[in-house]
């Protein structure tokens, strides 16, 4: 009973329940800022063919394996006070961390949207000119179509932004009430041997992270040809 | 409508007509081997492909009043009823349910009006295709080979529908097909590709039954076409 209480307790902490709140503001800004990016770029890069667009997509895929902590420490050295965007007092605030989120999510989400539109656009392309529809009847079909990729492609881009910790660590400072994230604090609650509340919010991260699965895999199941509307 | 000097690269395979001419409100009947370039040239008629040279003289035709239907039909991934719709909806037209659910009566597809269009089979689908390309009233229809997998009794229903809509309006159609007995039953003029030129085009009775050059006439004999009788 002891125990339950103690866990009730922990859920109920200010700390945590602001870590969770953090988290989720800045997950949910930046993954909304990523997927108008993404999206939009994902399908423009299947739709136009100009010089030097294989060298993008080559650098987009670069980016997908470019470590957080090194994204966190460029958007260090442009918010910090002497640095170029220094006057815009972005440094340790969430603006700051939804900044460098955005740019670790949205190579992310426009690998997938263009992966997901070189099959499937071509095809959507030639049956929206058959039916006579305009160019942009055209790309609200395409993106209609997608719906359920490009669902898939912002919750994996969510699951990405609610686990990070690098980069929001060195850009958020990780500073209590303010911009201490899930994972920052899981981090600074080892180091101080607090195990209780770290494993609490690990708990919470891992139920998010369960949450977000079941979704991604409820928009897969679409595939099954037998559902009826 | 006029075809001139029309050329296609693709690669693989290069598709040069010198002249063409299909007259409006007929029926044209599009035969020849696989790769003749038959699919390039309703393609390019349908603004899908874009010439590399010459020139497709529409005679005041646009580009929204053509349609065409493809052997693997392209299906939305959403209901029956709302694949039908789709070319009302983008020219924002209000659907006439009482036309629509006469329409799948007619051919099978009433009880299944809000199924998953894409867990038809692949005879509905096609019946489902013709459907949404006639529903908002084309003047120009290309039917790329999707007669190709109807039931005998869908085909007749189809066949009849196609005399029946050409009888009250003057729409232009392409029927492309390997089935000696579809291009018989329906079309007034037909035209002979191979390896993407146009060889011999004319009436029927003529290109069908009495062919001028030997190619055609040796194509005719493999089909079994000269075994079909005149209509």
């Amino acid at each position: 009973m002891d125990f339950l209480n103690e866990t009730i307790s922990l859920f109920s902490d200010a700390g945590i329940v602001n870590a969770v709140n953090v988290t989720l503001i800045m997950s949910a800004f930046s993954v909304a800022i990523s997927s108008l990016l993404g999206i939009a770029l994902g399908i423009l890069l299947e739709q136009c063919n100009f010089p030097g667009k294989r060298m993008i997509i080559r650098l987009n895929r670069t980016l997908l394996a470019f470590p957080p902590v090194v994204v966190g420490l460029i958007v260090y050295l442009l918010l910090m006070r002497n640095g170029p965007l220094g006057a815009f007092s972005l440094l340790f605030t969430i603006k700051g961390m939804i900044i460098a989120q955005t740019i670790i999510i949205t190579p992310i989400i426009t690998s997938m949207v263009y992966s997901f539109a070189v099959k499937a656009a071509p095809a959507i392309r030639v049956f929206a000119a058959t039916m006579g529809a305009t160019k942009q009847q055209t790309n609200i079909l395409i993106v209609k179509e997608m719906k359920y990729e490009i669902y898939f492609a912002i919750i994996t881009g969510f699951g990405r932004s609610i686990s990070e910790v690098g980069s929001v660590m060195l850009v958020g400072g990780n500073i209590e009430g303010r911009t201490r994230t899930m994972t920052t604090a899981i981090s600074m609650l080892k180091s101080q041997g607090i195990y209780t509340e770290g494993v609490a919010l690990g708990i919470i991260l891992l139920a998010f992270a369960f949450i977000l699965q079941w979704a991604a895999e409820c928009f897969q199941k679409r595939e099954s040809e037998d559902e009826n509307y | 409508m006029k075809i001139i000097n029309l050329k296609k690269n693709l690669g693989m395979f290069a598709l040069d007509i010198k002249y063409m001419e299909l007259e409006r409100g007929c029926i044209h009947g599009f035969i020849g081997e696989n790769g003749s370039g038959k699919t390039t040239t309703a393609k390019l008629i349908a603004g899908i492909l874009k010439p590399d040279e010459g020139e497709i003289l529409y005679d005041g035709l646009c580009s929204r009043e053509i349609t065409m239907t493809s052997q693997k039909p392209y299906m939305l991934h959403t209901s029956v009823y709302e694949n039908l719709v789709y070319p009302l909806k983008i020219r924002g037209i209000k659907p006439n349910e009482t036309e629509i659910e006469a329409a799948l009566e007619k051919h099978g597809l009433l009880e299944k009006k809000k199924q998953y269009a894409r867990s038809l089979s692949s005879g509905e689908q096609q019946k489902l295709s013709i459907l949404r390309a006639l529903i908002f009233k084309p003047e120009f229809v290309i039917v790329d080979e999707t007669l190709s997998n109807l039931s005998a009794e869908s085909l007749s229903l189809f066949e009849n529908l196609i005399l029946e809509i050409q009888k009250i309006s003057s729409i232009t159609w392409i029927i492309i097909s390997h089935q000696p007995h579809i291009i018989n039953e329906l079309c007034d003029n037909v035209h002979f590709f191979s390896n993407g030129q146009l060889i011999e085009s004319g009436k029927k009775e003529y290109v069908f039954f009495n062919p001028e050059k030997p190619i055609v006439k040796a194509y005719m004999q493999r089909q079994a076409f000269g075994t079909v009788k005149a209509r």
